[in-house]
Order: C-alpha cells, then structure tokens, then sequence
C-alpha cells in the first residue's frame, strides 16, 4: 500500500521536500513542450522565418536601403511579434487542449488549486517567447555590432518581448478558459492578435495624427514595438520615451492578474462562456 | 465500518434540466458499491458533485469525514477513474504517474517509488518506460487506475471503467477494483452498464434514473424490491406439450403458460408476483415430475438484476 503526504482531518499538507503545485505543473508543461518537440518545431520555424528576414535586410538590393539600426529594429521587432504569437498560440491550447484532449478532468481531480494549474502552464508558455529571444540574439549581434546597438537593442528587446508574451500568453490563457473548443480558442487568439497589430499597417500620416498616436500607444503591441524603434533607431535614452511601456506594463500586469483570477474561477469541464 | 461517503439530498441542475435530485445514500469502507442506470440518468454527474469536479445545486455530502465545503481536502482524499479520461500520448506510464503523485504532494523521490509500486499492483511493471501512445484501451484503464492510487485514496470512483475492453481486460480490471475495496479498505463506487460485473462485484447495488434513485440495497434486495415479472423457460420432450401445459396451467402460483411457436416441448411459464423465486420454480418441476412429464431442461428468468434494473428504469 503506497503512503500518501500528510494529511489532518482540517488540512492539507505537502510533503516535506514536494514542490508547490504551480512549479509541479510548469515542470511538467515545460517537459512537454520541450522534450515532447512541439516547441522545437515552433522555434525551428521561428529560426527560419528571423533568418530570412535577417537575410533579406541585409542583402537584398530592394531593402537594402535600410540603415544598420533601422535593420536591426525590425528584426527585433518582428522576433517580438511572431515570438508572442507563439507564445500566445501555446497559452490558448493550455486549457481547451487539456479539455479537448480530456486530461483536463485528472487535472482539475488534484488537490493543486486551479490558479496554481493557469499559473504553471501560463510560465511554460512564456518559455517559448525565452527560447525565441535567444535565437534572435545572434542575428541582431550580426546587424547591430557595426553601429553598436546591441546591447541596447538585446536589453530593450527583451525587456519589451517579455512584457508582451506575459500579455498574449495571459490573453491566451483566458480565452482557452472559455473557449466552447480547441480550434475556437486558437482562432480568436490569433484574430485577437492580429487586431493588435493593424495599427502598424495605418499610412504614416494616419499613425502621427493625435488618434493614431493614441491609438499606437494604448495597444500594447505597437507602443512595445515603437519603444524598441525608439532606442534602436533614434538612439533615445530608456527614459527619454518611457510613456511609450506604459501600455505593455499595464497589459502584462491587468491581463497576468485577470488570467490568474479567470483561472482559479472559470476552468471548467465543458468550454464556452455558460460554463 | 466507518462511512467514507454520505450524500444527503444532493441536486444538480442546469437551468431546467435536472441531472441529479434528491441523492441520498451511504457508504461504508470496503465496500464496492455498483451505481447503475441507463444513459443520462445522472451517474457520471453525480460522480462528478461528489468528487467537486461540480458543485451541487442543493444538498450536502461528506466524503471521508470532510464536509462538500472544502473541495481541496475532498480531493485529496479521493481517487477517481473518470470516464473516457485521456491520457498524454508522449508520456511514458512512470512520468504520468509520478507527475500525478506530485501533484497529490509527493516529493520526487517518494513519488518515483509509488509510481513503480503502483505500476506493479496493476500489471503494468514491464511497460512503466513504455509511452502511453503504444498501449491498449485494457492498458490505459489500468494505468488510470493507478493514476487514481496515488494518494492511496479513502474512496475510490470508477466511471466505466471495463467499457470497451475484452472479457480478459474486464477481467482485470475487476480484480483491481475487488483488491482496492479488500486490501486497502477504500470504499469504491463503480458506475458500470454492465449488469453482470456489478452483480458479481459489488457488495450494494444502486440504480439511478433520470437522476433520482430508483432503488438501493444488495442485489437479492433491489430484485425483491423491483418485483421483476418472473417466469422460467421448461424444456420437456414435443410429444408431451400439451400435457405439460395443461398440468401446469392448473397449478396453484402460476399465472400463465405460452408455447413457443415451432419449437414444441419449450415453453414459458408465468409465475406470480408473490413467493420466492427458487419456490416457484420448484413448484413447476413438481407439477411436471407428479404428471410422470420428464424434465429436459429448466431456467429462471426474472430474478437477476438485469431483469429489476429494466423494471425500476421501466417505470419511473
């Protein structure tokens, strides 16, 4: 007969040397993306897609125009933005997938709280966004190091990136919570996200004008990417444009709390918003 | 006997739909307690009030001595096999298990061991290091089964745990659930369609419909209760029929007897509602011996549990 942890009649209590229930969850979620090769191949096809771009901006005679700083912003820019989308598209499986795969009921079966459940798999989908970051490393180190940039831009890259993949992966999160599917929750995320950045295809004229201003700076996505610009490209000090992260700090910190608070509340058996 | 389980009128509903009302019951330690019913009759959401996978509309319940109002504790104590519960595809038998044994609070080390000990008592040693993708519907129950040991739980819940499995993988399974009941002294709840496992299994039988309890008692109780029309089919050589039947026909106790069309010598005696099976039976062997009627073969129908469970679902 095995022993289980100790028990009282009034509470519950780990074992001596067990891990908090969050960290029990992201080890395994961690173990599954990695070792399980899902998000290997996310970042393979991420590696491919920033080595193009890197490629193209470096060489090719139509983009070539582009400056040193201005190469190395957008490759930053654009490892921040498909770097959340994967992040965002592992944190909308997190819940409907379980659902969908129907392990979520063993999982909801353990004494480990639900927020403890969202928390774990909302870190190990943040790892994605990690893994992304230091792939884009040597490519900005190759475009950057002439000029000088690149501590700059990895600091402000990473800073930005992981603001953002808090975000999207907490977005992700929240849907997947109440998504009637798998497919639905995918779906609406990357609707979800791709709202996010139609701001940045605005004519210039439309983006200085005061609502397009307004409207870059209270999306989180663009007021990120345009604080990277800011730093890579202009040369501006951290604080000289620091009201551009404002909207990147409160979408991580607003969205973070409500995955949480979504996550201990709402992760139920069947999706879709009756519950 | 201590009691693991005790509901008190427990209700769920959804809107309009009522899926459990009114459940009210007990359950003592060791003991193996079949919840039958057809599909929807509110086995599975019961299971899932009881283990606070849902919360019940009204009506109170402890499990293990722990009030409904402190779901965590339930769950601690509680080990389940839910129904058509999946498994990660990528994972071997031991990660699973040692994942869940941590989740449960075990350290790394203690969980390593109760998973290989687990792994072992369900017959699954060999392949702990196997990934789950490469095992049988028989494989996966059983390393459910296990996955539902790992905090050697107080009561055990079963929902459906031989479906689609072979008589020899149903065969196993039901050795686990008798030695989770007879060894460790859990109170299991096996939710089952199938008449048989449960009449052979279980120590209390209780029949849901429509998500009330239509009857609740031992197998002999639940049949007696359920008042089965009964009647035995009686095998005796073609040229006698006639006489057989109308020896029979005149007896006190039976109500009826009917021929089989093209199949001379078996007939359909209906008996009455009152009196013990194995009495009445006896009084239609009688009948045909005292006629000087040779008896070639005889079977009681009506007085098994598929027989109450159709008439308690029948009716209400």
């Amino acid at each position: 007969m095995t022993t289980a942890p100790a028990t009282s009649d009034s509470s519950w209590t780990r074992a001596e040397g067990a891990s908090p229930g969050w960290l029990v969850v992201l080890r395994q979620e961690l173990r599954d993306l990695w070792l399980g090769g899902r998000g290997l191949v996310l970042i393979f096809a991420f590696s491919l897609l920033v080595g193009i771009i890197a490629y193209l901006v470096a060489t090719n005679t139509d983009l070539n125009f582009l400056e040193q700083r201005e190469s190395t912003s957008l490759t930053l820019q654009v490892a921040i933005a498909i770097g959340g989308m994967l992040t965002l598209l592992v944190a909308a499986d997190a819940v409907s997938g379980e659902r969908e795969r129907g392990t979520l009921e063993t999982l909801l079966l353990s004494p480990v709280s639900r927020r403890a459940l969202t928390s774990g798999k909302q870190l190990a989908a943040i790892s994605l966004w990690f893994a992304a970051f230091l792939v884009t490393v040597p490519y900005v180190w190759f475009l950057g190091h002439g000029v000088g940039i690149v501590d700059e831009a990895l600091v402000a890259g990473v800073a930005v990136g992981t603001l953002l993949a808090v975000f999207l992966a907490s977005l992700g999160i929240i849907v997947s919570c109440f998504a009637a599917s798998n497919r639905v929750s995918i779906s609406l995320s990357l609707f979800v996200l791709l709202a996010f950045l139609a701001p940045t295809q605005l004519p210039a004229g439309a983006q200085q004008a005061w609502a397009g201003d307004l409207l870059l700076r209270v999306n989180p996505l663009t007021a990120g990417e345009r604080y990277v610009s800011k730093i890579v490209v202009s040369g501006h000090s951290w604080t000289e444009d620091i009201s551009w992260l404002l909207s990147p700090v409160i979408g991580a910190v607003v969205f973070a709390t409500a995955a949480v608070l979504v996550g201990g509340r709402y992760i139920r058996l069947r999706g879709g918003v009756s519950g | 006997m201590s009691v693991a389980v005790e509901a008190v009128g427990i209700g769920k509903r959804y809107g309009s739909l009522v899926a459990v009302e009114d459940l009210t019951f007990a359950v003592e330690s060791g003991v193996v307690l079949g919840v039958l019913g057809p599909n929807g009759a509110g086995k599975t959401t019961a299971i899932r009030v009881l283990t606070t996978i849902l919360q019940p509309s009204h009506g109170t319940f402890t499990v293990a001595g722990i009030p409904h109002t402190r779901p965590a504790e339930i769950r601690q104590r509680v080990g389940v096999l839910p129904e058509s519960a999946g498994y990660p595809e990528r994972q071997t038998a031991e990660e699973y298990l040692r994942f869940h044994a941590s989740l449960f609070g075990h350290s790394r080390p203690s969980a390593r061991a109760v998973a290989r000990t687990l792994l072992e008592e369900v017959g699954l040693g060999e392949r702990a290091r196997s990934l789950i993708a490469s095992y049988s519907r028989g494989m996966r129950q059983r390393l459910g089964i296990a996955r539902a040991l790992v905090n050697d739980p107080q009561v055990v819940f079963l929902d459906e745990p031989t479906l689609g499995l072979d008589p020899a993988g149903q065969r196993q399974i039901l050795a686990n659930v008798r030695g989770i009941a007879s060894e460790r002294g859990a109170a299991v709840l096996l939710s089952s369609h199938l008449l048989a496992e449960v009449e052979e299994n279980c120590s209390r039988v209780m029949i849901l419909n429509r998500g009330h309890v239509v009857a609740d008692g031992t197998v002999a109780e639940i049949v007696r209760q359920a008042a089965a029309p009964r009647s035995a089919r009686l095998q005796v050589a073609g040229e006698h029929t006639e006489r057989a039947v109308t020896a029979l026909a005149g007896a006190a106790g039976i109500d009826g007897v009917e021929r089989f069309d093209g199949r001379a010598g078996l007939l359909n005696v209906v008996f009455s509602s009152a009196g013990d099976d194995d009495g009445k039976l006896n009084l239609a062997v009688r009948v045909l011996l005292d006629a000087g009627i040779e008896l070639r073969s005889f079977e009681l129908e009506g007085a098994r549990l598929s027989d109450a469970f159709l008439a308690v679902t029948e009716d209400s």
